[in-house]
């Protein structure tokens, strides 16, 4: 009786062979032996060591941290004290300033990132061709990103922008009288969104360097059909370029979430007027650092993270239905 | 050709880590820890002003030096927006200041979180106060103790743009003024400019220019004897708003567009760029712009019209030095600050850039060498101290401002702009007003 039991343990132990190809088989030996030789299995973290220490002294740590002061109050000046839920419950049902900027910043997101990648993807396409010069023109459409994180950007468009400042002017001589862009509660977040747009340049990069792997038979073939340049970039560009777009969407909607400087440089460190451009970041910042409720200020970091996450989760999930993968 | 990676996993696998890059940097910039103590070898001293006030600074800083040439100081120095930010940081960081400049508003705040040094055991040893009264140090002193040397006396004045109203043809006005007076005057300077100027720049969301002010005269402070609750009524704000609604309306007092832009942001003061004529911002003078050539003159705060009002301005004491308590060199901050506060050099490097000398003593130093606008301003703070202290209606000087207090100013500035742009009602304004602020204070 045992001896049956046994055998029949021994069998399930055993699993049916895999039907991997010799030569994958053959590959994992090969691996192994030569990690084998390479002196076993801690090297590797030792020199992984300093990026360690820095995943978990600069990341990993901080952000548990900040999940627990989420629930403490916090004023930077005194010990933490636990409230529990109290940051996350005033947050949805008592402050009209968290609505005025999840307001603004879906706004701002919503607005920036499809403009953006709409112009990306029409720049790249104009410059995906063989022109003399045409690494000039690159370099030249890719400068506003390498400048536009920067506060001098941001403080030349609160002059541009403003009531006696150079858009105005442009204004002026179709006889259109402007008004003051930055200070007029709806009109100010929309110079936020222009600003943004204006830095095409890393997406253009990628769609560029996108263009440039697409089979040119497929084309050829489509010229040859008579597919008119609209129907080419629908039917043949766009598709195959739906790897690219999505991961420019997923990058651009991340970053528009957490922008920060130019609302801050823009409305002065204010938000306003109105709160018209209290982005979330900034909203964030002058909770933890003007007003000193750094537990408050953590709780919203991890409703941003889950809003992120959250976002970012539809995309891939959308993405099943969107994207083709050529492979 | 090498391992191919499918284009599948790298576009997955860098649009994952570019994700988890993103958001684990949103969330660690936001932990904090406390420590304590400046690590620098030298006396770190820090503040906020013009650059006019960082120059004199860094002169009697550097007579200071020569001597005392054993203690060594580091100065940091900005303007005011972002500096308490900056402290905020320094101190949950360990790296606060040994010394600093405190604004009167937010001193009992910083005080009661244990976050500045009592200054009682030097005060007639090495922290000589002759000759500063005893409302004056009320401006540096929290639950009865000191925390601050206050470095002269503040009053509330308008900055009038003098040239500005006689190239109008105006008269000047008397500076036992009231509010229909300013109302009549900033209406001439619009009428009389032909549109292009506006009387008065925009304040009904300015808090401690001229709104606490005007609740004084109604015998109302802003904030109660114990600071948890606010001290004037919703009619009070009400009447203050309907006043500034009439000024908008007849261009007695610029555009919000105009008013939304000045905000934390003198450059852009209406005064400042030209479209105002009067401004209760008081950093006006030194900041340049197109009142550079032109004269400038000082007003009190207008005061109230209507029956049994009182006498609304007060005496603060300017800027105070403070020391945080976690410094180790608490006492050679303080052989500062009795540096400043009796030095004859460092009372005249410093003349009125922050604010009228506190005391006699060093008013006669400085008066020489003053020049005209000076000198209007320090008969003007004189003129007002004086009638302060005469006035028999005047409610005692304000409670130093509880914590979040300064949200409330910022809520009340907001909630202005919120009606001249014509987002809401008053009514709707003020209830939404006192329902903010009552959350803010029950914190």
């Amino acid at each position: 009786m045992s001896m049956t039991t046994a055998t029949t343990d021994e069998v399930a132990e055993e699993p049916p062979a895999p039907a991997a190809p010799s030569d994958q088989r053959e590959r994992d030996r090969m691996r192994r032996r030569l990690a084998r030789r390479r002196g076993g299995g801690w090297w590797p973290y030792l020199f992984l060591a300093p990026w360690f220490v820095g995943l978990f002294g600069l990341t990993i740590y901080p952000m548990l941290d900040s999940l627990y002061l989420s629930f403490t109050d916090f004023d930077l000046l005194t010990p933490a004290r636990w409230v529990g839920l109290d940051n996350y419950t005033r947050m949805f049902a008592d402050d009209p300033v968290f609505w005025d900027s999840v307001h603004a910043t879906l706004v701002y997101v919503l607005v920036s990132v499809p403009l953006k990648l709409a112009l990306a993807l029409g720049v790249a396409m104009l410059l995906n061709r063989d022109l003399k010069g045409i690494g000039l023109y690159r370099a030249a459409f890719y400068l506003p990103s390498l400048l536009g994180g920067a506060v001098a950007v941001a403080i030349v468009w609160r002059q541009v922008f403003g009531g006696d400042g150079l858009f105005n002017d442009f204004l002026a001589w179709f006889g259109i009288k402007g008004q003051d862009w930055i200070s007029s509660p709806d009109s100010a977040l929309y110079t936020l969104v222009l600003l943004a747009v204006w830095q095409f340049g890393t997406p253009m990069v990628i769609f560029l360097a996108g263009l440039k792997q697409l089979p040119k038979d497929v084309y050829e073939a489509a010229a040859l059909d008579g597919a008119r340049p609209v129907t080419r970039f629908f039917r043949i560009t766009l598709p195959l370029l739906t790897p690219i777009v999505f991961f420019n969407v997923v990058l651009q909607i991340i970053d528009a979430f957490k922008t920060f400087t130019p609302a801050f440089v823009i409305s002065n460190g204010s938000g306003g007027p109105l709160d018209s451009t209290m982005l979330y970041s900034l909203y964030l910042y002058k909770k933890g650092f003007t007003d000193l409720q750094m537990g408050y200020a953590s709780a919203l970091a991890w409703v941003l993270f889950l809003v992120i996450a959250g976002f970012t989760a539809v995309n891939f999930v959308a993405s099943r239905y969107w994207v083709h993968y050529d492979d | 050709m090498g391992h191919q990676i499918p284009r599948r996993t790298l576009f997955r696998t860098a649009s994952g880590l570019a994700v988890a890059g993103a958001l684990g940097g949103t969330l660690a910039a936001c932990a904090g820890g406390t420590g304590a103590g400046s690590r620098s070898d030298k006396l770190t001293m820090t503040w906020w002003g013009s650059d006019d006030r960082h120059a004199a600074y860094k002169k009697a800083l550097a007579q200071f030096r020569e001597k005392h040439p054993d203690i060594g100081i580091q100065e940091t120095y900005q303007g005011y927006d972002g500096y308490f930010d900056k402290f905020n940081t320094n101190i949950a960081g360990g790296s606060a200041p040994d010394l600093l400049q405190m604004d009167t508003a937010l001193v009992a705040q910083y005080a009661r979180k244990g976050v500045l040094a009592s200054l009682d055991s030097y005060v007639g040893k090495s922290l000589d106060l002759t000759g500063f009264s005893k409302t004056l140090l009320a401006a540096g002193t929290v639950d009865g103790k000191l925390y601050g040397v206050p470095s002269g006396i503040g009053v509330n004045q308008l900055t009038v743009n003098r040239s500005g109203l006689e190239k109008l043809g105006l008269k000047y006005p008397d500076p036992e003024w009231t509010w229909a007076d300013l109302r009549k005057t900033a209406q001439d300077v619009y009428k009389k400019s032909g549109g292009k100027t506006y009387g008065v720049d925009d304040g009904g969301g300015s808090t401690l220019q001229c709104f606490e002010i005007f609740a004084r005269e109604k015998g109302q402070q802003f904030f109660s004897g114990d600071g948890k609750k606010l001290g004037f009524t919703a009619d009070t704000l009400q009447e203050w708003w309907e006043y500034w609604a009439q000024m908008r309306r007849t261009h007695a007092c610029p555009p919000p567009a105009v008013t939304s832009a000045a905000h934390n942001d003198l450059t852009k003061n209406a005064v400042v760029i030209g479209k105002a004529l009067f401004t209760f911002d008081s950093g006006v003078y030194g900041a340049g712009g197109s009142i550079t050539d032109a004269q400038l003159d000082f007003l009190p705060t207008p005061q109230g019209d209507f029956s049994g009002a009182r006498e609304g301005n007060f005496v603060n004491g300017g800027v105070l030095l403070s020391a945080t308590r976690a410094s180790k060199r608490v006492a050679e901050s303080v052989q500062i600050m009795d540096f400043f506060a009796q030095d004859p050099t460092a009372i005249k490097d410093m003349r009125l850039l922050r604010g009228i000398p506190p005391t006699q003593k060093a008013r006669s130093l400085i008066s020489a060498g003053l020049n005209d606008t000076d000198k209007r301003n320090m008969a003007t703070a004189d003129y007002i101290s004086r009638r302060v202290s005469k006035a028999t209606d005047a409610l005692p000087a304000p409670v130093p401002p509880p914590q979040g207090a300064d949200q409330i100013w910022d809520l009340l500035f907001q909630s202005n702009l919120a009606v001249a742009f014509g987002k809401k009602s008053i009514k709707a304004q003020l209830g939404e007003f006192f329902d903010q602020a009552a959350g803010i204070l029950a914190k």
